[in-house]
């Protein structure tokens, strides 16, 4: 059967069959594993083919996979897949608190495949509208797996996760429309497909396409967490369960940036690459300065990896303005590092969180004596969050610097570098603060977790450094189709 | 034809600032459908002037989901939680229609004529009213503090989208409105359950309360 058939049916299916197992929370965890397994390897089988030299399609071109797709179809796989194991140990914990009810566990799991079915959509759509749709459908789908309680709390993130992202992608929306009507009749074929529109780009009207962006800029702007319409993002990772968090800002916003990237590319192609990337390099720093302003304040661990999360989408938009060759390699390969970096840095929050009973870091200290392998795993994320050489995200944050340096343009590298610098500051004062010293609050659980629930965490530890220090030729082979699709070389 | 048109689409205007204004919520959702069976009117307008045989379907699709089912799902909701009025807007009942009514006739008066240069639709009125009720809606979010008028907000300006959408793009594949309609009523759905939720959670519907997750 066809990969994006598979795709189209699959985690749908699997949601549906994990609403209607049985409340047992052992076979509810193997099932969820198991199943989440075979969703990753449909997934990662589609985007082999692609690396093979496949472009898939589907239904008349309505779905696709090309280069640019499959870098996010094997992040929604790979990050997704060790996510999802995590939260079987996560809820199992839950479970044991008191936290949470078997049924809301069972619900958990049956919503977090339609949330992949969704993301995966959203990654293999060539029709625009649809592609819009799958993104917000993304939105529907996660709202129950953030508001999973039914305190104050988890309820307010909820509404204000649908109610912001439901107007900001509404924008999005009127972007998707307007670019039909203006490509209409320009290009040739249907002026809804993705390729036809960046096949013809420079046939369609220019002060089209730059309100197009603009109203892009804002839809997917909001749902990937760009300022100043990031305003949900700190209040929902960090109220939903750890596992959400991470899957959220691992992977969810990576699929709100792709939905902007392929605008990105139509409106270059048909207005001239310039301005595209002064609209990204405001929001960029915008979004870079305030994400860095307000992770100095936070002290719940969760909130701050949350603006971190924003500040790195701002690292992407920078990438992104400052273009070139290099410079979208960059932005495109943030995305994975910052992937499989936030994830982990999520996750690791469910473990501390576990050990001190708060996500107060300055009621924590001492984690290195009670859980070293859980101060490792949470120095991991710090330092490659913070661009520490041998670390992935130090490599698209160095490729962003050279691009910017080839192209001479210097204020750019310092503003860059003074944003990081901030973000450098905050994060090792609270990563010292919550590892080092001397225990501030009560230690609830005193010892580490088994080997085998932090098996997700340190897989996404090596994948961290290896991403760091080696070179993936399959990686990098999509990663160089998908700047020349973008740049139409 | 063109006058009736134009005469439906100013009633939708109207109708936008009834369900953004009005106190009570049952006029409020009855005010939606109403304006919702004007927009139906006007697709089949359209289907009759320029023979778009596509916007049929979508009268159709629309009068199910939209003139009936959401309206009746939405009053169900209002019985249920045993509410009547709204609580008191931002700025008060007064201030907020006519800051949202004079600023959606700005930002559409700004709009309309882009949308105007690429409509497949070349008809101005609707094209300004879609621009408006979107508007409408947008402000309902920013200026309501009830969860159930954001809900309704919500409504409005997918309104004005639907409308765009059959002025500007109505040629699309008919799986494009099947799944921007499917998103819309799934969303209203679960707003209604999460505004469910706060009442339970905060005994009222005012979304100003939810402030416990600030810094």
């Amino acid at each position: 059967m066809d990969s994006l058939v598979l795709i189209l049916i699959v985690p749908f299916v699997f949601g549906a069959i994990m609403f209607m197992m049985p409340l047992q929370f052992k076979v509810l965890q193997n099932t969820h594993i198991l199943l989440s397994v075979i969703v990753s390897a449909i997934l990662l089988s589609a985007v082999g083919k692609v690396v093979e030299g496949n472009e898939l399609s589907f239904f008349h071109h309505y779905l696709f996979l090309d280069s640019l797709g499959a870098i996010f179809l094997s992040l929604i796989a790979i990050t997704g897949l060790l996510v999802n194991i995590y939260a079987t140990t996560y809820m199992k914990w839950e479970l044991e608190d008191g936290h949470i009810s078997l049924k809301e566990v069972k619900n958990y799991f049956a919503l977090s495949f339609i949330f992949t079915w969704t993301m995966s959509l959203s990654v293999i759509c060539n029709n625009i509208a649809f592609m819009w749709a799958a993104i917000e459908a993304t939105t529907l789908a996660s709202v129950f797996l953030v508001a999973v309680k039914k305190d104050k709390k988890s309820t307010e993130s909820g509404y204000k996760y649908i109610v912001l992202c439901s107007i900001g992608l509404a924008f999005a929306l009127y972007a998707t429309i307007l670019l039909f009507s203006a490509g209409n009749g320009k290009v040739d074929g249907e002026a809804m497909l993705y390729t036809n529109l960046l096949a013809h780009a420079e046939n369609i009207d220019g002060m089209a396409l730059k309100l197009v962006f603009i109203f892009a800029l804002i839809g997917f702007g909001t749902k990937a967490g760009l300022a100043p319409t990031h305003t949900w993002l700190p209040d929902v990772h960090a109220e939903g369960p750890a596992p959400t968090s991470a899957l959220l800002s691992g992977v969810l916003l990576k699929c709100a940036m792709l939905g902007l990237i392929r605008y990105y590319a139509i409106v270059a192609n048909g207005v001239g690459f310039d301005f595209v990337q002064t609209v990204m390099l405001v929001s960029a720093t915008l979004t870079l300065f305030i994400a860095s302003f307000f992770l100095i304040r936070q002290h719940n661990v969760k909130r701050m990896f949350a603006y971190h999360s924003i500040a790195h989408m701002g690292v992407i938009a920078f990438g992104l303005g400052v273009g070139g060759a290099i410079g979208l390699f960059a932005a495109l390969f943030h995305c994975a590092a910052h992937s499989f970096t936030k994830a982990l840095a999520f996750c690791s929050t469910g473990n501390i969180a576990k050990i001190y009973g708060t996500k107060d870091m300055s009621k924590m200290g001492g984690m290195i004596r009670i859980a070293p392998l859980t101060a490792v795993l949470f120095g991991i994320a710090i330092c490659s969050l913070v661009g520490v050489p041998g670390f992935a995200i130090f490599v698209s944050e160095f490729l962003i610097f050279k691009a910017a340096a080839i192209d001479g343009q210097y204020l750019l590298m310092g503003i860059f570098a003074l944003a990081l610098a901030i973000i450098f500051i905050a994060d090792f004062s609270h990563f010292f603060l919550a590892t080092f010293g001397k225990v501030e609050g009560e230690v609830v659980h005193n010892s580490e977790m088994k080997l085998s629930e932090n098996l997700p965490l340190i897989a996404l530890a090596i994948l961290i450094v290896t991403f760091g220090i080696w070179q993936f030729d399959s990686f990098t082979l999509l990663l160089n189709e998908s700047v020349k699709t973008i740049m139409k070389q | 034809m063109e006058h009736m048109i134009d005469i439906v689409t100013v009633l939708m205007m109207g109708t936008s600032l009834a369900v953004f204004g009005l106190r009570q919520y049952k006029l409020s959702i009855l005010a939606y459908s109403l304006q919702t069976l004007l927009l139906v009117t006007v697709f089949l307008l359209l289907h009759v002037k320029y023979g778009a045989h596509e916007l049929l379907i979508w009268s159709a699709t629309a009068f199910v989901m939209k003139v009936v089912f959401v309206p009746l799902y939405l009053l169900r909701l209002v019985k249920k939680l045993g509410v009547v009025v709204e609580d008191e807007p931002v700025g008060g009942f007064f201030i907020s229609p006519v800051v949202a009514l004079s600023f959606s006739l700005a930002i559409a008066m700004m709009f309309y004529k882009v949308f105007m240069h690429f409509s497949l639709f070349q008809d101005d009125l609707p094209l300004f009213a879609a621009s408006f009720i979107f508007m409408m809606g947008i402000f309902g979010f920013v200026l309501r503090n009830s969860f159930i008028k954001q809900i309704l907000a919500y409504c409005l300006f997918e309104n004005g989208i639907h409308l765009s959408l059959a002025l500007m793009a109505y040629n699309s594949h008919e799986l494009v409105e099947v799944g921007i309609l499917t998103d819309a009523i799934f969303a209203v759905i679960i707003m209604s359950i999460l505004a469910k939720r706060f009442y339970t959670t905060y005994g009222s519907l005012d979304t100003s309360k939810a402030v416990n997750l600030r810094g």
